[in-house]
C-alpha cells in the first residue's frame, strides 16, 4: 500500500456519507462484540473490521453471531449475513446475549433526540393523536439498555434535536421511572445491570459526546466547513460546546477505496462521489 | 395426530383463521413471511385480526392496508430499505381504524419465548425508562378491552418489580401473548410436519410453539423420512405442526435463503403506490384480488423471478441489483 492510502482525502473527493461511515468506524475498537442495525452502520462496523479492528465480533439482530459476510446485506434479516458466521441461529439468541452483557457497542439512529440522548423513532407528535407515526422501536431500546455503548448517527436538523422527544422509544441518561414517571439517571434505574449508555451522537454537521457525570450532551468535533455556531443554530436546547476538539478528521483515501470498491461497490448506502 | 394426513390447499390454510383470531408469522422483516397466504386472507376479506408479531413488514402493511386487522401488537414495521416506513399502518393509526400497542424487540421475543414454554409472562430489564412503559400508552386499556372480556388480551400491559431474589434493580414483566394461529413460510416440510429452515431462524420455533395452530407453508413438501435422516439441522418437531401446504415462491415479495432474494421493487412499488387508501386499493385490484398463487406467479413473469432466484452456494441471488 502507498503511503497515500493513509492520507486524508481532500474537500470534494468525498461525500457526506463516506465522513459519517468513516467517524462510525472510528468508534468501534478491536474485538468488541458490535451489534449492527441496518444501513451506513453495517458499512462502518466492515470497514472498521477490514482497517483497525480486524478481530471485531459482529452480531445482526435476526440471529447472526460473529458474521464476516463477504458481501454488503441490505437488512439484518438478509441470507447474505450468515456466510462465513461463527452461528446462524434466531433472535432470541441475539437478545439473551445483549442482556446477558456481551455486547460493547451498538450502532442506532433515530428522529429526534435530546440533550440526554433520549431518541424517538415511534411517532412524531402526540402519541395519543399522531402527527406522523414511524416504524416503531426495533431493536433501539434494548441495543441501548444493554449494550455497554451506543452511538447514534442522525440527520441533523433542529426539528430533530430537541428539548424533549415527542416520545422516548430508547433511553438516553436521564429517563422516566415508572409508572410514575419521575426522572431519574439511568445508573439508579438500571441497578446491577446498569453497563454505560449512549456515548455519541453522529449527526450530519458534527459529533456529540455525553458529560461522565451528568450524562448532558456536548459538541465534540464539527465536521469540515461546519461552524459552532451553525450547530448551535440547529439545536433547540443550550449546546455544551465549551470542549470543541476541533475538526471531524475526513476519510483516508484507503477508507473511501474500502467504502467504495470493497463493501458498497453496489452503492446500496452510500452513494459515490460524483465527478464534476 | 401425527399421522393425519396434514396437507391442505392455500385457502383451506386461510379459512382455518377465523375473523377476530390472533396470529402472527415467521420470517424477519422482510424475510421469509407467508405472503401467498396473507394475500388469500385479503382475498377471504378477513376481518379484525389482531397481529401480535416480533416484528412487521410487508405482511402487515398488506393485511393492515385491506382493512383486516384491528389490533397491531409489535415494534417495528417498515420494509428496510425499500420503505422506510408502514405507510398503511401510519395512515391507519392516525383515522383511528387501527389500535397498535408497542412493545421494544427483545421484550415481543422474549413474551414469545414465555408463550412457548407455557410461562405466563416474560421478565427483562429492557428499555427501562422509556415511554414503551409510560402507563398512559397501554392502547389495548384505553380502548377498555383489558378487562377480562377479550380471553386474549392480557390484565395489564406491564407490571414493574423489583428483583426479589438478588435486590438487581426493577425489571419488567410482560405478558406471554395467546396466539391462535400461526403461519410460517420455510423452505421445506416433511410430510409429518417436520420443518427445515435453513439460514437464520428468527423467532420461528418460538412462533410455531406459541400457538393453537401452526400452518407451516413450505416451498416443498418433501419425505418425512428425508428430513429424519439428519434431525440434528431439523428446526420444528413435526407435531408442533398441525397443517402443512406446499406453496413455490410463497414468500414473495420478501426473501428466502436459498431459495431467492427478496424483490426490492415490488416493496419499493407497493410503499409509493399505498400512501393513501385509494392507492392501495389499487395495487390490490392489480396484485391481489382475482388471483391466485399461479396467476400472481405467471404476472410476476420468469424474467423477475429467474433474476431473484438464489445461487446454491451462497444462497443468495447474485443478478438482483441492490443498490443505485
Amino acid at each position: 500500500m502507498t503511503m497515500k492510502m493513509k492520507e486524508y482525502a481532500q474537500p470534494g473527493e468525498y461525500n457526506l456519507a463516506d465522513l459519517l461511515c468513516c467517524a462510525a468506524a472510528r468508534e468501534v475498537a478491536d474485538n468488541e462484540v458490535v451489534f449492527a442495525g441496518t444501513g451506513l452502520p453495517m458499512v462502518a462496523i466492515m470497514l472498521a473490521q477490514k482497517t483497525h479492528a480486524p478481530q471485531l465480533k459482529l452480531i445482526f439482530e435476526a440471529g447472526t453471531l460473529d458474521g464476516r459476510p463477504p458481501e454488503l446485506p441490505t437488512s439484518v434479516g438478509d441470507a447474505r449475513c450468515e456466510m462465513g458466521a461463527s452461528r446462524s441461529s434466531g433472535l432470541h439468541d441475539a437478545f439473551a446475549i445483549a442482556q446477558r452483557g456481551y455486547v460493547d457497542l451498538g450502532f442506532l439512529g433515530g428522529a429526534e433526540v435530546d440533550q440526554y440522548g433520549n431518541v424517538n423513532t415511534t411517532v412524531i407528535g402526540d402519541y395519543l393523536n399522531p402527527d406522523l407515526r414511524l416504524t416503531g422501536s426495533g431493536g433501539n431500546p434494548d441495543i441501548n439498555s444493554f449494550a455497554a455503548r451506543t452511538v447514534f448517527i442522525m440527520v441533523h436538523e433542529k426539528r430533530r434535536f430537541v428539548e424533549n422527544v415527542s416520545y422516548i422509544t430508547s433511553p438516553g441518561w436521564r429517563v422516566k421511572k415508572w409508572p410514575e414517571g419521575g426522572w431519574i439517571h439511568r445508573r439508579e434505574l438500571y441497578g446491577a445491570a446498569y453497563r454505560g449508555g449512549p456515548s455519541a451522537v453522529i449527526s450530519t454537521l458534527g459529533v456529540f459526546r455525553f458529560d461522565a457525570q451528568t450524562g448532558r450532551i456536548y459538541l465534540d468535533t464539527c465536521h469540515p466547513g461546519t461552524t459552532v455556531e451553525q450547530i448551535r443554530e440547529q439545536c433547540q436546547f443550550e449546546l455544551d460546546t465549551s470542549r470543541v476538539a476541533g475538526e471531524t478528521p475526513p476519510p483516508t483515501y484507503e477508507e473511501l477505496h474500502l467504502i467504495h470498491e470493497v463493501l458498497d461497490p453496489e452503492q446500496i448506502f452510500i452513494p459515490k462521489v460524483k465527478k464534476a | 395426530m401425527s399421522k393425519r394426513n396434514k396437507r391442505i390447499s392455500l385457502p383451506e390454510a386461510a379459512a382455518l383463521i377465523k375473523d377476530g383470531s390472533s396470529l402472527t408469522f415467521s420470517g424477519f422483516t422482510i424475510w421469509r413471511r407467508p405472503m401467498a397466504l396473507i394475500y388469500e386472507l385479503i382475498r377471504q376479506q378477513r376481518r379484525d385480526l389482531h397481529l401480535i408479531e416480533v416484528n412487521g413488514g410487508p405482511q402487515t402493511e398488506f393485511l393492515v392496508g385491506a382493512g383486516c386487522v384491528a389490533i397491531w401488537e409489535s415494534c417495528w414495521v417498515g420494509h428496510e430499505l425499500y420503505g422506510k416506513y408502514g405507510a398503511n399502518v401510519s395512515r391507519k393509526v392516525g383515522t383511528k381504524e387501527l389500535i397498535v400497542e408497542d412493545y421494544s424487540h427483545a421484550e415481543m421475543t422474549f413474551r414469545m419465548a414465555a408463550a412457548a414454554a407455557g410461562m405466563p409472562f416474560a421478565v427483562s430489564q429492557s428499555s427501562l425508562g422509556t415511554d414503551i412503559h409510560n402507563p398512559q400508552y397501554d392502547m389495548l386499556g384505553r380502548a377498555g378491552l383489558r378487562d377480562g372480556s377479550a380471553p386474549r388480551i392480557a390484565g395489564s400491559k406491564y407490571q414493574f418489580i423489583e428483583d426479589p431474589f438478588y435486590g438487581s434493580g426493577q425489571y419488567v414483566l410482560s405478558p406471554a401473548p395467546k396466539i391462535d394461529v400461526a403461519v410460517l413460510s420455510v423452505q421445506m416440510a416433511g410430510e409429518e410436519g417436520t420443518v427445515r429452515v435453513q439460514g437464520q431462524y428468527y423467532t420461528d420455533p418460538e412462533v410455531a410453539r406459541a400457538a393453537e395452530i401452526t400452518i407451516a407453508v413450505a416451498e416443498e413438501i418433501v419425505p418425512e423420512e428425508y428430513l429424519r435422516r439428519n434431525a440434528d439441522i431439523n428446526t420444528i418437531a413435526g407435531f408442533e405442526v398441525d397443517y402443512i401446504v406446499e406453496c413455490p415462491w410463497n414468500a414473495h415479495p420478501t426473501g428466502m435463503f436459498g431459495r431467492y432474494d427478496v424483490d426490492g421493487d415490488f416493496l419499493r412499488d407497493f410503499y409509493q403506490r399505498t400512501r393513501t387508501q385509494e392507492g392501495f386499493d389499487d395495487w390490490a385490484r392489480e396484485w391481489v384480488l382475482g388471483h391466485d398463487n399461479l396467476s400472481y406467479l405467471e404476472k410476476l413473469g420468469w424474467p423477475r423471478t429467474m433474476k431473484l432466484k438464489a445461487n446454491t452456494a451462497l444462497n443468495y441471488s447474485t443478478s438482483v441489483k441492490r443498490g443505485q
